[in-house]
Order: structure tokens, then C-alpha cells, then sequence
């Protein structure tokens, strides 16, 4: 058994001259939130259906929780839960009648069946609405029950295909927290292109650009390696829109110091750039309390994720 | 007794290659398109091996009235047709393992033998046996002599009702047992002539053709000459021996299956049973079950009313009064043929209807993809879709059937109840050879447009194949007929006797029927599972 929750080895898929899919390569560990990141048409979708069986790969293999994914009746479906881009459902159904047909697919017993699917009523805030027709739900409700069918079977490993993208401030809010609540539980794959969300609950990234992939990391050695060695200096706000005398003297001292490489300042904010990171640590609010500014807040910065995404598919 | 042997053997010869094909693709997961492309190459190889034959008939390189024929010395004869057999049915098998370039394993090329000689099995065992039996079978204890036969085929008969009358179990089973040996026989040629491309080495095809000739033209000389039909079995088991020692070695030495996982088979089962009652509730809650349920019971209804009173509106429309004396007196057997005329039309017409959207609307909507990505296997998918409207259907010929039956006698005074069920289980059936074209359909098209399309081009050929001489009787058609010869005798007989005097029991069309069926559900599941959703 492979001691990764997902593994692939050569993944690749081309559907005619194009290439969606080129040699992908991953390794993810159980119990991480792996956020999955690109922009559209990077090939993240058909990444995810070639893992859930629903499409072929060209070439290479893949494992869920050890077994082999690939196959279209493969005994992995019982692992793993699947919440596609744009979920549908029968829309005659109910969603309690939908969650009982999932359960019945997943071969729960009758008991844990009905306890399972108030259970995820409940998760998912659909409890009143469990008698409804489908078919009269709104996006976000329909979004919440397919996030409910997807983890009906308590699954190791759950493929989430841009779960918020659908949804206003407040849903987006509550699925991140309900998958921020499986950490260490549950291995969830989650494909977005909202930079954010990766960055608020991913403990693993990977970026693919164009079928490939271009890196995967834990995310804090991201941030760190693609560090930028910059200070944010907020002081009292400034009374005018040019900043005072000091300030300006003191942009000009920063600038003439070893250790630095840059300085500006924008409304209260000064952003200072370093060379040497320990020598500026060491000097700069020094630096700041000689020229007599009044320091609110100084920070250390890092890049954001979406800095470094772009970066890297520029 | 008989009846019972001969049906039970039909049944096998259709059901064994496909539990046999089961099994395998459990064992190893080889797909099931392994096995249609196996049902293909048998197919392909007879559009052109008989052609061929009748090609070298017309040449006189081939005996035209039977081997027995003089000038045609009988080992020329059997190496002849064993070379063309051969020569067909391993090209074809060439051909099919050319186009399937990812399947070189040793399992693959079994699976692909199941496949040819399983359809052949279906075709040359199960229709051919039920079509001769159940010609043969009304006329044991008959007179002979009133049929115009010629003095040698009087005596043909005669020893083969004889044959009947007196071994009933080896007269039904020995063709089954045949069969086997073929199929036994077909998985060796088709991996050797897999090996011919594993091993980039033709003598493995060139084998294949040669031990085919052999099997075939040795059968043939020992069944002419000594009439005896253990010996040829003993004949054919002695020299599939050797090809059978030569797989297993092969097997051993070289096969390296790939490890699976298969869910238990009682699991399997178990989301087949929630997908058959989701389908049936579907049914119910779209309203597509009381439209179908309201067809029938309309046409069900209405065919003995409009039969009965056909005369009285002619005679109550203005101008056409003297048209009702040239209307023969209603009979029974007139609303017989009003009942199978509608509920065949309608029928038709709904099963094209609701099979188009079975699986390609679930395609186009996305719902298939929520499914498929839980572990309900494919074939469960498709065969649920299958089941449900089978049952959908089942329930509407007995209601419609009920009523028609009770307006009937209502209104004719009798209608044989037996015959009447065998008219509508025939109907059935044949109904159920168009559901399941329009799933095959379904499966093919991507969108629901699409499908319509497709579903109901393969009805219309299944229907227009009906017009092929001798082949005709075997398709749809064939049931029909039967159905309304026995709806013209509906007030007569039982249905031997009934059936009989007419000469129409067509066994063969109802083998036919569920062959079609089995191959439209093993096609459709075949190409579902290669599919991408």
C-alpha cells in the first residue's frame, strides 16, 4: 500500500493535439487539505476525473489510498468522495431520497444509513429543506448537498472540483470551514482557481499551468521560498498627502544602508525591501525611532499566494 | 420432457459464454469490449467466409446439393471448407487484434476467443437448435408421408425425429456439448493468433489458420463417413487436446495478470437492486410509467371495441352505408390483429421515446458523473435502466392484456387464455429487442438528440432485416408473425395443435430475440465501460 492518500505517476492525457494532462506527478499525505491551484483550462478538472475513474488516462497510473484508481469499476470509489464543478442531481428527487441512493451505493446498512444522512443534513444546513424537490434549489444548496453526498460514506479521501466557486461570501465561508474541520481526518483534494481559499485552509499546494505541473509544496515552504524580504511600517496617519520632512529623511536614510534595497511609502504605509534580512531585522526600527516616526505596526511580510501563482504561470 | 431439454439447452448455448466472459473479466478485469470485439471478428469473418463459399460453389471447387455429391471427393470437400474457415475467421481475428493495440495480454486474447465463439454459440447453437426443434418436435406421432418431401428427406427426418423420440437428453445437449468444444476451440486460434503480434511472428496466424482447417475438415469426414456423432466428439476432444496442453503451458509460462480488487459480488448485486429501484421510482415520479401504463391500456381496450365495431361506424357514416355488408362479421381473431397491430406501433414508438434518454440524458446532465464516481459498476448502470422498464413493461402488457381479454370475451364471447399469453409474451419479447436497441443507442450517442438517432436507425435495420430471405424469419418479424398466426387462431386450439396446423412455431425467432437482446446489453455495457463521463 502506497503511503500517500493519492499518488500519481506519469498521468498524462491528450484529448486529439492537445495535451490537458502532461506527466503529472503527486504525491499527497493522508489527512492534509491539498489545495490544487490553476488558472482555467490548466487541467485541473481532468486531473480530478481521471483519479475518480470517470475518464482515462493516455498514459501513467494512479492510486487512491493504494488502489488503483484508473479503472472504471475500481474498488477505490469506496474511498474516496467526489464533488464535481458543477454538481447534478435528479432533480425529482429529494435530498433525502438522493443521500439514501448514495448511501445504498456505498453499501451503508440501514441504521447507519439514516443516522449518516441526518448527520450530513445537519452539516450541510439542509435539514428543512430534506423534502424539497431538487429541482427547486438554488446554487448554493445544491452545492452544499453535493458536498453532503460526497462525504455520506465517512471516505478517506474526498476530491472537491472548485467547491466554492458557486457560492455568495457566507456559503463560501461555511465550506471552508467544514473542510478546515476535516484536517487530519480526512485527505481532501480540492482543485480551485480562488487563490484565497487555498491559502486560508491548504496545508499542501500545487500549481499545474497548461497540463503541467509546476510545483508542489507544503505551504509554508512556499511562502518561505518565495519569500521577498519586505517590511511593512505602518505609522500615524500623515496629514497631508506628501509625507512629512521626516519621513522623507528617513526613506532617504533607509535607502543609503547596506542592508536595504528599497523604500517607499504609500498613505500611512512604508514598505521597505531588504538585501540582508538579519542585518535589516536588527536595524531598521532603530532606523525608524531615530528619525522620531511614530510606529503603529511593523511587519515583516511575505508574498501572498496569488503573488506567486502569478508569478509562476506568467 | 423434450420441450423442456431442447429450451434448457437453447438457453445455455446463449447464457454460458457470457457467465463464462463474466467470470474472466471478474478474475482479471479484462473489459467487456474484449468480448464484442470477439462477437465482431465471428460476425465480420461470416460476411465474407459465406460469400466465399458459395463463390467457390459457383467455381465447383465446392459440392452444390451436399457433400455426398459424385465428382467431389470428400477429404478435397472438408479441407476445402476447413481452409476457408480458417482462413476467414483468423483474419478477422488479425484484424480485430491490429485495431486493439493495448490488449496484448494472454487473458485478453481468451476473453476475445469467449467473444467469437460465444456469438456463435448464440447464432449457430442456441437459434439454429431452437429453430429445428421446434420445427421438429410438433410433428413427432405425426404423419410424415402427407408432407411433400423427396424419399431422402423423408428419411432424414425420419432419423432425426427417431434420434428424438428415442435419446432426448443427447439429442438437446449434444449441440450444447459441441458448442463448448468450439468455443474451447476458438480461444486456443485466437491466442495463437494473439501470439502472432505478441511475438511479431506470423507462423503463430499460419498455425492458427492450419489447426483450424484440421478440426473443421476432420469433423466433416468422420460425421459423413460414419454417421456417428460420439465419435466425431471423441474426435474433436482428441485433437483439441493438444491446443488445449499447448494454452495452459502458454498460460503458465507467460500470462501476468494484473492484481484487482473486484468488489464482492453480493455488493455488486446490492447496488444493482438500489439502482433497479431508483430507476422503477423514476419511472413513477416522471409520469413516464402511467403514460406507457395508459398507451397500452387504451390500445388494450380499445382494439376488441374497434374490431367489434368497425361495421357499426362504417354504417353510421354518411355515404359509406353500403360498405358495412362488404365487412366480414367481427371475429375474435379480428380484435387479435387490431391488439398486436396498436400495441406493437405504440410500443415501438415508447420504447425508442424512453430508451433514447436512459443513459444519454444522464450523460448530458451530469448525473451519470455524480453516480459513476461511487462504486456502482457499469454494467449495473446500463442493465438497471434495462431491468426497470422491462418491468415497466411486463406490468403494462398484463394490464392491457387483462383488459383486452375481458372486452374480448365481453364482447366475442370467448378467447383462449393460453394462447393469448403466448401471444403477449411475444410480444413482449419482441418489445424488449427494441428497448434494449434504443438503450444500445442511448449508450452510443452523446446527447439525447444524438441517441434518438441512433437507437432508432438500429430498430429500423432490426426491422428492414426482417425482409432478408431466410434470415427474415429469425428477426423481430419473425415473432410478430408468429403472434398473429396465433392471434388468427385465438378461438381454435391450444396453442401445439393451433400453432401447428399452420406450421408456425418459430422457436428460432424467440432464441433470435434474446440473443439480440443479450448482444444489444453485452454492446451497450462494452462500450459504456470504455466511455468517458
Amino acid at each position: 500500500m502506497h503511503e500517500a492518500a493519492i499518488h500519481c505517476v506519469g498521468l498524462s492525457r491528450s484529448y486529439g493535439e492537445v495535451q490537458a494532462l502532461k506527466d503529472l506527478n503527486l504525491s499527497v499525505p493522508y489527512g492534509s487539505i491539498f489545495g490544487f491551484l490553476g488558472r482555467n483550462g490548466a487541467g485541473k478538472t481532468t486531473a480530478i476525473r481521471i483519479l475518480t475513474g470517470l475518464a482515462q488516462p493516455s498514459s501513467g497510473s494512479a492510486w487512491v489510498t493504494g488502489l488503483d484508481a484508473t479503472r472504471t469499476d475500481s474498488a477505490a470509489r469506496q474511498r474516496f468522495g467526489y464533488l464535481p464543478q458543477n454538481p447534478s442531481f435528479y432533480r425529482w428527487m429529494t435530498p433525502l431520497e438522493y443521500l439514501d441512493y448514495a448511501a445504498r451505493l456505498f453499501n451503508l446498512p440501514a441504521l447507519e444509513r439514516k443516522q449518516r444522512i441526518d448527520e450530513m443534513l445537519a452539516l450541510v444546513d439542509l435539514k428543512d429543506a430534506a423534502r424539497r424537490k431538487i429541482g427547486g434549489f438554488s446554487g448554493g444548496m445544491v452545492q452544499r448537498l453535493g458536498i453532503a453526498q460526497a462525504m455520506i460514506h465517512r471516505p478517506a479521501v474526498l476530491f472537491l472540483d472548485e467547491p466554492t466557486s458557486a457560492l455568495d461570501p457566507a456559503g463560501r465561508y461555511d465550506v471552508l470551514e467544514l473542510i478546515a474541520n476535516l484536517r487530519g481526518k480526512v485527505t481532501v483534494f480540492f482543485s480551485t482557481h480562488i487563490l484565497a481559499d487555498v491559502e486560508r485552509i491548504c496545508d499542501t499546494v500545487a500549481i499545474l499551468h497548461k497540463g503541467q505541473l509546476l510545483l508542489e509544496s507544503g505551504r509554508e515552504e512556499l511562502m518561505n521560498q518565495y519569500a521577498i524580504n519586505a517590511a511593512e511600517i505602518e505609522l500615524d496617519s500623515l496629514p497631508s498627502e506628501q509625507p512629512p520632512a521626516d519621513v522623507t529623511a528617513f526613506l532617504a536614510a533607509v535607502e543609503q544602508q547596506s542592508w536595504a534595497e528599497s523604500a517607499r511609502v504609500e498613505r500611512n504605509i512604508v514598505r521597505v525591501t531588504v538585501r540582508d534580512l538579519a542585518l535589516g531585522k536588527r536595524a531598521l526600527l532603530p532606523l525608524a525611532a531615530e528619525f522620531g516616526l511614530v510606529v503603529n505596526r511593523l511587519e515583516w511580510v511575505r508574498p501572498s499566494l496569488e503573488e506567486i501563482f502569478l508569478k509562476l504561470s506568467a | 420432457m423434450l420441450v423442456f431439454n431442447f429450451t434448457l439447452s437453447t438457453l445455455l448455448m446463449i447464457v454460458i459464454p457470457v457467465i463464462l466472459a463474466g467470470l474472466l473479466r471478474r478474475r482479471f478485469q479484462i473489459p467487456w469490449i474484449l468480448f464484442t470485439i470477439g462477437t465482431l471478428t465471428f460476425i465480420g469473418s461470416q460476411v465474407v467466409h459465406i460469400p466465399l463459399n458459395d463463390l467457390l460453389t459457383r467455381m465447383h471447387i465446392l459440392p452444390k446439393t451436399g457433400l455426398d455429391e459424385p465428382g467431389f471427393p470428400l477429404v478435397q470437400t472438408a479441407l476445402v471448407l476447413g481452409l476457408t474457415a480458417g482462413l476467414c475467421e483468423e483474419t478477422a481475428r488479425a484484424v480485430g487484434f491490429f485495431f486493439m493495440k493495448k490488449f496484448r495480454g494472454l487473458e485478453d486474447g481468451v476473453m476475445v476467443g469467449l467473444g467469437h465463439g460465444g456469438v456463435e454459440s448464440m447464432i449457430f447453437g442456441g437459434v439454429q437448435v431452437a429453430a429445428a426443434a421446434s420445427s421438429l418436435i410438433p410433428m413427432i406421432g405425426t404423419d410424415l408421408s402427407a408432407l411433400k418431401l423427396t424419399p431422402e428427406q423423408l428419411t432424414m427426418l425420419n432419423t432425426q425425429m427417431n434420434s428424438m423420440a428415442t435419446a432426448p437428453f443427447i439429442a438437446a445437449f449434444a449441440p450444447l456439448l459441441e458448442r463448448l468444444l468450439a468455443m474451447l476451440l476458438h480461444v486456443i486460434l485466437s491466442v495463437l493468433v494473439l501470439q502472432a503480434f505478441r511475438r511479431r511472428n506470423g507462423w503463430y496466424y499460419l498455425v492458427a489458420v492450419a489447426y483450424h482447417m484440421l478440426v473443421d475438415a476432420g469433423a466433416v469426414y468422420i460425421m459423413q463417413t460414419s454417421g456417428d456423432i460420439a465419435l466425431v466428439y471423441l474426435a474433436l476432444v482428441a485433437v483439441l487436446l493438444p491446443g488445449l496442453v499447448w494454452l495452459v503451458l502458454t498460460w503458465r509460462k507467460e500470462a501476468r495478470p494484473t492484481p484487482v480488487y473486484p468488489q464482492p459480488v453480493r455488493v455488486d448485486l446490492g447496488i444493482f437492486a438500489a439502482a433497479v429501484r431508483k430507476e422503477l421510482v423514476q419511472q413513477w415520479r416522471t409520469r413516464r410509467l402511467l403514460v406507457v401504463m395508459t398507451v397500452f391500456v387504451l390500445f388494450g381496450l380499445t382494439s376488441p371495441l374497434v374490431a367489434k365495431f368497425t361495421p357499426e361506424i362504417v354504417k353510421s357514416m354518411a355515404g359509406a352505408e353500403q360498405f358495412a355488408n362488404l365487412i366480414p362479421t367481427p371475429t375474435p381473431a379480428d380484435a387479435m390483429t387490431q391488439y398486436v397491430k396498436n400495441i406493437t406501433q405504440f410500443g415501438f414508438m415508447l420504447a425508442v421515446l424512453m430508451g433514447m434518454n436512459a443513459v444519454a440524458g444522464e450523460k448530458e446532465s451530469g448525473t451519470a458523473a455524480m453516480i459513476l464516481s461511487k462504486p456502482m459498476p457499469r454494467w449495473a448502470f446500463v442493465l438497471s435502466k434495462f431491468s426497470a422498464q422491462s418491468l415497466v413493461y411486463l406490468l403494462a402488457f398484463a394490464v392491457a392484456g387483462v383488459g383486452a381479454y375481458y372486452y374480448t370475451v365481453i364482447l366475442f364471447g370467448s378467447l383462449d387464455a393460453l394462447i393469448f399469453l403466448d401471444i403477449n409474451l411475444l410480444l413482449l419479447l419482441w418489445l424488449l429487442i427494441f428497448v434494449g436497441a434504443a438503450l444500445l443507442g442511448s449508450v452510443i450517442g452523446s446527447t439525447v438528440a444524438s441517441a434518438a438517432g441512433v437507437g432508432l436507425g438500429i430498430s429500423i435495420a432490426l426491422l428492414l432485416a426482417g425482409s432478408i430471405p431466410q434470415v427474415g424469419m429469425l428477426m423481430p418479424s419473425g415473432l410478430l408473425a408468429w403472434a398473429s398466426v396465433l392471434g388468427a387462431n385465438a378461438v381454435a386450439a391450444p396453442l401445439p395443435a393451433a400453432s401447428s396446423a399452420t406450421g408456425m412455431i418459430n422457436g428460432g425467432a424467440v432464441a433470435a430475440g434474446l440473443v439480440l437482446i443479450v448482444l444489444c446489453l453485452l454492446w451497450s455495457v462494452a462500450l459504456f465501460e470504455r466511455q468517458e463521463i
